[in-house]
């Protein structure tokens, strides 16, 4: 039971979300899928939240191709994002972080991707996928919209660069092409993500290696960008250079994140071995699909 | 900026077109079991972590400590109050009493309707699948086993007959 | 089998019945305490320590008290003025432990975080919960202990400082010259056993009512308990009332395991709001209240002698356990069942433990299957697992080599039990008949090739069950009245209580074979203080032991009665009379018959003409006593408080994936024995639930708190309990050893599963690490811990 008395509004526009939420930012909230801000509201860690905007019904949920750019809505659901075709096709990885998504078809049906990227958890799935597919976040404020990239819109444990009076209203993906691999480590089903590693490999038609990008969540507290294309790029794909970049990942965790669940002495640990399956993963997708251009 | 400490919801719930007064910060399963007597789904955790308070909004499943009551505006509620035929259990509800996939019977609200959902878009799951469909869903009397048993008990008797 | 069918010459004993009010648990129909609405009624909510050691300084509640709705606050010290401290579930002061004497709210200072310190009862919650943030308690901070060893070293801070100490209990258990039979010997191996901090974690958290009517003087308490009459004795004595004056009534339970034994603060705070308030008073725990209540935190050191055979002669063990916060559950008694649970089902020469049993800054220890037992099974399976290693026999071999015979039963253990039956090795065949060991063997060398560590283990355990403890409630025995109306139904009241695990249903099982009825014609009624006789209600897996025992002595009663009656009726001698399928029938002339209905009804009505030397009622309480248990001390001043030994032996094939440490179950093969099985399914229920709890326990559950004190594991995000996809699909075979002193052959179910889950998940995993040379000895098995483990064999 929150105890504190709750205004709660469901704008059906975004002009109108930003007027509500134009109001009085520091005591407003934005909900997503609430699967994280309600039982903090729950368990009163702000009490200074009196206003709730419910962003759900305003017309943030689409998924839709404009050329090679695809926008995800800020209040897909994981659910949303399982079943879209056109995910599936053009951004696999998405659509592989989606389907993985732990708590069951309630918490898949729930959870929102922008709402995932807005609390900002370093244990969270969605922002290390979408880091690595160079996502970048499109965020409306009193003063338009303005595009950050999402790895820039991160910025700490459970922080961000979004200003309280600015909505996530979704984010727009290039469509990588080549393959992806994810790979999640956890201690249990029930447990947060320890690490995550979402890999893209990209060959060219020479078979080399012409785009190459490792991201880890989980380890630090923000998603980890790996620079494996300095040592992958224009290279031949093979066991030795897949073991290099994931050796890369590993050199690269200098602050990893601990909490209750795992050492930071562990998360760096499992870096290489978590990297390694993800890279692995895309080396194969990534010459089936250079196989099928074929 | 008012804010009232209670506001009206109106909503379906188990097919009846209900109306309550409800506290403004009240949760969905707060709202459903306080304020519209609603004590199939169970208070468990409050953090969506066991499953016990899932309901169907508006066709989807959720986990309605998730959820304002006031989001529930205008939506339409089945708990597992509502989900028999009259005398009738539901088949999954039916395979969970033949296969004791229950004991305490605290995480059954929640247990039943993942079983519901899988059911309706995966007639014939394996088991590693029914075991996925339920791992939103904590309980800690049966080892799963048995609610593994029951869901794979209702898929064959919902399955058409053969030929 | 449904509880309508007609079993034709069959039983209902021995089948698996499905649950006789199942469809109104599908339904959502069945009333928990928290959906129990009074008219009137308000609720508390507590206000906690931030601290996990503090004195406190004041508490001021002026803000909280001019709030909207708010009807009270109060604070422990203010409490103190209506009431004394709780009394004890059990006493650990005639086991020469410290007196316990805790109030419903501490007085003058807290001793862990997130312990409750004042309390504020308001019309809704909503109010009480905003009311409650305005309660500013002011502490002093204490210095925090946390570590048992640090607890009972010179100089640590106090908990309770009358007691001069941190030591709640300590004691020794066993007999024979360990250091003689040790220096005989051809070997010994040291080694020691952390298991990590669990929490019971129902899926219900706690809840109670108390509903104090002011002109009748009397209190009814509806509450989460599993112990309903020893509860209202407890309630009595708190109050002042008389028992009479007390009604405890206890709705079905979202699970209990121990946890909703009593004892609990809130338990006694609730009566004492009711009466100050004059309202029907609601109480309902969060789960972070309910993980902070533990039990294992057990650091265990142990060495054993054996022969180049493979013979294991002696164990020597000290036991050191972190209670936390001391508790009036009796949850001590985990430490105490421990060890006289050693040394298991093994036949040794000589046995010595030392346990001791520190409060430290954590939140208490509560009662939780298989309450401290497990500590027996993962110890004396580390050793068997350890001799096998040293002696290159196989570790099925060693257990075997070791094992109490099967002809040698009954049997006195070193530590004063006497084991009722058993056949442990016809365990390890009937895992052979489903497990090819052999081919496994062969498997695991094969995969060691490729650089895969595949591991199997052995776990094994005998449960000392059916308690009957001096001074305390809890005994061996309990009440049932069977009660058959004119029309032929038949009511049920027995002094036991259900969980949720079916123990109701089987109960009517019994009953209705013994009066050959239809189950559909049985009704039962538990849990409550007015109608049933007393009871001791479900702890101990006495269930099906005592309530089933007692049921079916009375059942016996009127089954003879009705016997006579229709003897008469159909004119033959009563010895004839077959009591089946609702009919009193002829033997061998089934067309001579009556329905039981007409036969009751006849006894009531015209029994006086029929059999005019019989009573003419169909009622009969009785009471069953488990007679093997002993109070009087024998020549080393041990009692005899168990009373069956339920056992099982599985066996677990792991793959621990060297990279990351993660452990994969694989293979869970588990056969068990619990004497005879009245519904085998419910039981089935029980070890399967019991062997998820085991498993969370070796490899995900654990609480753990900062360095101040604050626990960091409140939610299930982070205090993992196992999942559906976190455990394979479990193998069960069943062997059947009866129980010479039961009745029906039964032995306790409740707590099977849990304890040699973990012994056999710990060895398997140290037998996959084999290769490496790595070992690994604190439970949780969790990835970082194996990991670690690797990691420094390999530096």
């Amino acid at each position: 039971m929150i105890a504190a008395a709750l205004r709660y509004d469901l704008p059906r526009d975004l002009d109108e979300a930003l007027a509500l939420l134009s109001q009085d930012p520091a005591t407003t909230r934005l909900l997503g899928g609430g699967t994280w801000l309600v039982p903090e509201l729950n368990r009163g860690v702000v009490n200074a939240d009196r206003r709730v905007v419910d962003l759900r019904r305003a017309g943030l949920g689409e998924i839709r191709a404009d050329g090679d750019v695809i926008h995800v809505g800020a209040t897909c659901s994981y659910a949303a994002l399982e079943a879209s075709e056109l995910i599936a096709s053009r951004l696999p990885l998405l659509h592989a972080m989606a389907v993985g998504v732990t708590g069951g078809r309630q918490i898949r049906n729930q959870g929102t991707i922008g709402g995932s990227v807005a609390a900002a958890r370093p244990q969270s799935d969605a922002p290390g996928a979408l880091c690595a597919l160079d996502a970048a976040a499109v965020i409306a404020g009193p003063g338009g919209t303005r595009r950050v990239a999402v790895v820039e819109l991160l910025s700490g444990a459970m922080r961000t660069t979004l200003r309280r009076d600015e909505i996530l209203v979704g984010f727009e993906i290039e469509q990588p092409g080549g393959g992806h691999g994810y790979h999640k480590l956890k201690r249990a089903a029930g447990s947060w993500p320890i690490a995550t590693a979402a890999a893209i490999l990209r060959l060219d038609g020479d078979g080399l290696i012409d785009r190459a990008t490792l991201v880890l969540g989980g380890v630090c507290a923000t998603p980890l960008v790996v620079p494996v294309a300095d040592v992958m790029a224009g290279h031949r794909i093979d066991d030795d250079l897949i073991a290099a970049a994931a050796q890369c990942a590993a050199d690269a965790v200098t602050e990893p994140w601990c909490d209750e669940l795992a050492t930071g002495r562990y998360r760096a640990a499992v870096a290489r071995p978590v990297a390694h399956r993800a890279l692995i993963a895309a080396q194969s997708a990534a010459i089936q699909q250079r196989r099928s251009q074929l | 900026m008012s804010t009232e400490t209670t506001i009206r919801v109106e909503l379906t719930l188990d097919g009846v077109a209900r109306t309550a007064e409800v506290p403004s910060g009240a949760l969905l399963v707060e709202a459903l079991r306080e304020d519209f007597g609603t004590t199939g789904p169970k208070l468990g955790c409050a953090t969506g972590d066991c499953g016990a308070c899932t309901v169907r909004r508006d066709g989807e499943i959720v986990k309605s400590c998730l959820e304002l009551a006031a989001g529930a505006q205008g939506c339409e509620i089945v708990t597992i109050e509502g989900l028999a035929d009259g005398d009738e259990l539901s088949p999954v509800q039916q395979a969970f009493w033949d296969e004791q996939a229950f004991q305490c019977g605290f995480c059954l609200s929640g247990m039943v309707f993942a079983a519901e959902d899988l059911l309706r878009s995966n007639p014939r799951p394996t088991d590693d699948e029914i075991r996925w469909a339920i791992s939103g869903n904590l309980c800690r009397c049966t080892g799963y086993e048995a609610i593994v048993e029951a869901v794979r008990t209702a898929a064959r008797r919902m399955a058409p007959p053969a030929g | 089998m449904s509880a309508t069918e007609v079993v034709d010459g069959k039983l209902y004993a021995g089948a698996s019945v499905r649950r006789h009010d199942g469809d109104r648990y599908l339904r959502g129909r069945v009333a928990y305490t928290d959906d129990i609405v009074l008219p009137g009624m308000v609720h508390a909510v507590l206000v906690r320590s931030e601290l996990a050691h503090a004195r406190i300084v004041g508490v001021d509640a002026d803000a909280a008290r001019e709030q909207p709705g708010v009807l009270a606050v109060l604070s422990g010290a203010e409490l103190a003025r209506h009431a004394g401290p709780i009394p004890n579930a059990m006493d650990p002061v005639p086991v020469g432990g410290q007196p316990i004497a805790l109030h419903c709210l501490p007085v003058d200072k807290v001793v862990y975080a997130g312990q409750p310190v004042a309390v504020v009862v308001a019309e809704t919650r909503t109010a009480a919960l905003a009311a409650a943030e305005l309660v500013a308690v002011s502490l002093e901070a204490l210095p925090v202990v946390l570590d048992a060893e640090a607890a009972l070293a010179d100089g640590a801070p106090l908990l309770y400082e009358e007691w001069g100490t941190n030591l709640l209990l300590s004691g020794t258990a066993g007999e024979g010259d360990y250091d003689a039979v040790a220096a005989a010997s051809d070997h010994r191996i040291d080694g020691a056993i952390t298991t990590g901090r669990s929490a019971p974690a129902p899926m219900e958290p706690r809840a109670y009512i108390a509903d104090w009517d002011a002109r009748e003087e009397r209190m009814t308490w509806y509450g989460t308990t599993q112990a309903p009459h020893p509860l209202r004795h407890s309630l009595a004595g708190y109050l002042g009332l008389r028992e009479r004056q007390i009604h405890v009534v206890a709705p079905p339970v979202g699970g209990s395991f121990g946890y909703k034994n009593f004892g609990h603060p809130e338990e006694y705070l609730v009566c004492l709001l009711s009466r100050l308030v004059e309202r029907p008073v609601k109480f309902v725990e969060d789960r972070m209240s309910s993980l902070r209540y533990g039990a294992k935190d057990t650091r265990m050191t142990f060495q054993a002698a054996f022969d180049a055979d493979g013979r294991v002669r002696a164990v020597s063990c000290a036991l050191l356990a972190n209670h936390g916060a001391a508790a009036a559950t009796g949850a001590f008694g985990m430490a105490f069942a421990a060890s006289l649970a050693l040394p298991s089902g093994y036949a040794l020469e000589a046995f010595h433990g030392e346990y001791r049993l520190a409060v430290t800054n954590k939140g208490p220890w509560s009662p939780m299957r298989p309450f401290g037992k497990e500590t027996a099974s993962l110890l004396m399976e580390r050793v068997m697992d350890l001799v096998a290693e040293r002696t290159g026999l196989d570790p099925a071999d060693v257990r075997r080599r070791n094992w109490i015979p099967a002809d040698r039963f009954p049997y006195a253990t070193t530590t004063g039990l006497e084991l009722d039956s058993g056949d442990y090795a016809g365990l390890l065949d009937k895992v052979l008949e489903v497990w090819d060991y052999p081919a496994a063997r062969v498997e695991q060398t094969r995969a060691r090739e490729d650089g895969r560590l595949l591991g199997i283990g052995f776990g094994f355990e005998v449960l000392p069950e059916g308690a009957d403890i001096p001074g305390a409630l809890i005994g061996a025995s309990d009440i049932s009245t069977v009660r058959m109306d004119p029309s032929g139904e038949v009511e049920v009241l027995t002094g036991v209580t259900s969980p949720g695990n079916g123990n109701d249903t089987a109960i009517m099982q019994i009953v209705a074979d013994r009066l050959g009825v239809l189950m559909s014609e049985v009704r039962i009624v538990q849990g409550d203080t007015e109608r049933c006789p007393f009871g001791f209600g479900n702890v101990s897996s006495r269930g099906i032991l005592t309530g089933g025992g007692s049921a079916a002595l009375a059942a016996d009663d009127i089954a003879v009665k009705l016997r006579r009656v229709a003897g008469a009726m159909l004119e033959v001698d009563a010895e004839r009379i077959v009591l089946h399928g609702g009919m009193a029938a002829v033997a061998d002339e089934p067309e001579r018959a009556l329905p039981l209905g007409v036969v009751a009804h006849s006894l009531y009505t015209i029994g006086g003409i029929l059999v005019p030397d019989l009573e003419p009622t169909l009622e009969s309480t009785r009471t069953f006593q488990m007679r093997n248990v002993r109070h009087h001390p024998d020549e080393h001043g041990r009692i005899m408080p168990f009373s069956t030994f339920s056992n099982g032996l599985y066996v677990a094939l792991v793959e621990v994936d060297p990279a990351t440490g993660v452990i994969e179950l694989q293979r869970h093969v588990m056969a068990h024995d619990c004497g005879v099985m009245i519904n085998p399914r419910f039981v089935a229920g029980q070890f399967t639930g019991g062997v998820v709890t085991g498993l969370g326990a070796a490899l995900d559950e654990e609480v753990v708190h900062d360095a101040d004190g604050v626990q960091r594991t409140d939610v299930f995000k982070s205090y993992l309990l196992p999942r559906a996809t976190d455990v394979p699909r479990f193998e069960m075979v069943h062997q059947v050893t009866p129980s010479p002193f039961t009745p029906l052959g039964t032995k306790g179910a409740g707590e099977g599963g849990v304890a040699c889950s973990m012994a056999a998940l710990l060895n398997a995993v140290n037998d996959a690490l084999r290769p490496l040379g790595a070992q690994v000895d604190e439970l949780p098995l969790t990835p970082e811990r194996v990991l670690d483990a690797i990691l420094e064999a390999r530096a």
